[in-house]
């Protein structure tokens, strides 16, 4: 029986699966160049699914892949039971609080009925509640940045790599939340009971991608 | 026409044989070492967990048995002045898991052994330890791995250091999850952050044997966890000796999940390739006072619910499969 690791599809795999290449776990690029998901590894027996981030975590905490990389804030939005074993330090942002250009978290807290548009909703809620705000939240997928603009919210709150999103929509960042980064995940099972065979390749994959 | 939900299992002719077996092997296993079966009520009505089935009977609001535990301390609280020692239970608990996906009616066998005297729990811990090892050869699992564990590993440096009830849980979460960067993130810059990080980091060392220990002697802690260790170690010597073939001893100092609950030390039965483990328990010493009385205690319950999962997807790690 193959041992899968779940990586994702999307920005942190652009950064994550170069750095595999030459090393035991390099994709194959035949597989990778086709449609298919399932991709052998350069070691016999170890392959890896690619998968939507979100869906990632179920793969892993289910113990379908006995590891995987996906970025904290999909785990923290999510409430799945799995180890993490390191932060990668890859596809680094932060998740900050941002409003129109002159707006400050003073003036929101001012605000009798605060409108916050986020994906992150979770983690927006704990933060509200260390700050002791009380705010209503929108939940919006994507575009993020429009909802203040078209007064769907007072607000957002969303992940910032460089910020070009943001000024390109006349928005700045009110405060930093906290910072997000790829990390290690390995199904509890599958690390505590084969230990032997598991946790030489989270060592592997770790020693790969870590960064600084 | 009547719709099945994954949630609450129908067991076929295969399975429904396999847990009649099971629970007969190991019922048969604690009666012949002194255990004896009480059998709680499957309704609670007393104050009921939030995770529990609760529906209302008339005026009142009652709950299905979603713990041995703490049905079976309810019925002593009532019947018993002075606790029988060795108690086994077998039948179902009905709770909501943490994860969608997982079942609300689980099986279970165990045992629980309650003492008045302290200095009974070093071989009372054996005990358990020892009764859980034949586990696998009772029910025809080809093999496994048993993780022993010990609470106070993370409290006791946690109270000497006087860790808000907050910072603690978050501690905790990171040291379950195996992260040491969430455990570096929760502690920020407390005065005691590098001691603590630096003990976690012992704990996070991988589940082995003595070389865990091992690891533990330089720990910031390790004067105030010798007594820990010692009961580690005696553990260890005792238990190796009689580890049946097939079953592998590994110390898991990282072990904390179930943190308010036990005192001392974990026990958690593995099989190769199991998502979770098969039978958990370990000392929990304060459950007893907090009711009134003064008793000591531990046990384990061994989860047949998931032991049948296993038998289905994995029928090559048991016997006749």
């Amino acid at each position: 029986m193959s041992i899968l690791i779940a990586l994702p599809k999307g920005r942190i795999a652009d950064e994550m699966l170069p750095m595999l290449s030459n090393t035991p776990l390099a994709l194959n690029e035949k597989a990778m160049r086709s449609r298919v998901l399932h991709i052998p590894t350069a070691t016999p027996g170890v392959e890896a699914l690619l998968l939507k981030g979100s869906d990632l975590p179920r793969y892993v905490a289910g113990g379908v892949a006995a590891l995987g990389v996906v970025g904290s804030d999909t785990l923290d939005e999510s409430e799945v039971n799995l180890l993490e074993l390191a932060d990668l330090k890859l596809g680094v942002c932060r998740l900050s609080l941002c409003a129109p250009k002159g707006v400050t978290l003073d003036s929101l807290r001012m605000k009798p009925h605060l409108r916050i548009a986020t994906k992150y909703t979770r983690m927006t809620r704990t933060w509200l509640k260390s700050q002791d705000l009380t705010a209503e939240l929108v939940p919006l997928q994507s575009s993020v940045e429009l909802a203040p603009i078209l007064g769907l919210a007072d607000a957002i709150v969303d992940l910032v790599q460089t910020g070009g999103t943001l000024k390109a929509h006349g928005l700045v960042e009110v405060e930093i939340m906290g910072r997000t980064s790829a990390r290690l995940v390995a199904s509890r099972g599958a690390y505590l009971s084969e230990p032997t065979q598991i946790a030489p390749l989270a060592r592997l994959l770790t020693k790969a991608l870590q960064q600084g | 026409m009547p719709t099945h939900t994954p949630h609450f299992p129908d067991l076929l002719f295969p399975a429904a044989k396999r847990l009649r077996h099971w629970e007969g092997v190991l019922m048969h296993l604690l009666e012949e070492q002194g255990y004896e079966e009480l059998r709680p009520s499957l309704v609670l009505r007393e104050p009921v967990e939030t995770n529990s089935i609760r529906f209302f009977d008339g005026d009142h609001l009652v709950a299905l048995r979603w713990d041995f535990t703490v049905a079976l301390a309810r019925m002593l609280m009532r019947r018993f002045p002075e606790p029988p020692r060795r108690i086994a239970y077998a039948g179902d608990v009905f709770r909501h898991a943490g994860q969608p996906w997982e079942p609300v009616e689980h099986f279970e066998v165990g045992c629980e052994h309650i003492h008045t005297d302290p200095s009974e729990s070093p071989d009372v811990d054996v005990e358990l330890a020892r009764l859980m090892m034949s586990v696998p050869a009772v029910i025809g699992l080809r093999g496994g791995i048993l993780a022993l564990g010990h609470a106070a590993l993370l409290s006791r440096p946690m109270e000497q250091e006087g860790l808000s009830k907050e910072l603690a849980a978050r501690l905790v979460w990171a040291l379950e999850r195996r992260a040491l960067h969430r455990a570096e993130e929760a502690l920020g810059d407390h005065p005691a952050a590098k001691r603590l990080l630096a003990h976690a980091e012992t704990l996070l060392v991988e589940p082995d044997g003595e070389a865990s220990l091992e690891a533990l002697g330089h720990s910031p802690y390790a004067a105030l966890l010798e007594d820990e260790r010692a009961h580690l170690q005696r553990a260890l010597t005792k238990l190796q000796p009689l580890l049946p073939p097939n079953l592998i001893l590994r110390l898991d100092l990282a072990d904390v999940k179930g943190h308010d609950y036990y005192t001392g030390p974990t026990l958690r039965l593995w099989a190769p390739g199991a998502q979770q483990e098969l039978a958990a328990g370990g000392r929990y010493d304060r459950f007893f006072p907090e009711l009134g009385r003064p008793w000591y205690a531990a046990g384990f319950c061994v989860r047949l619910t998931r032991m049948l999962d296993l038998a289905e997807t994995r029928p090559e790690l048991f016997e006749n499969a």
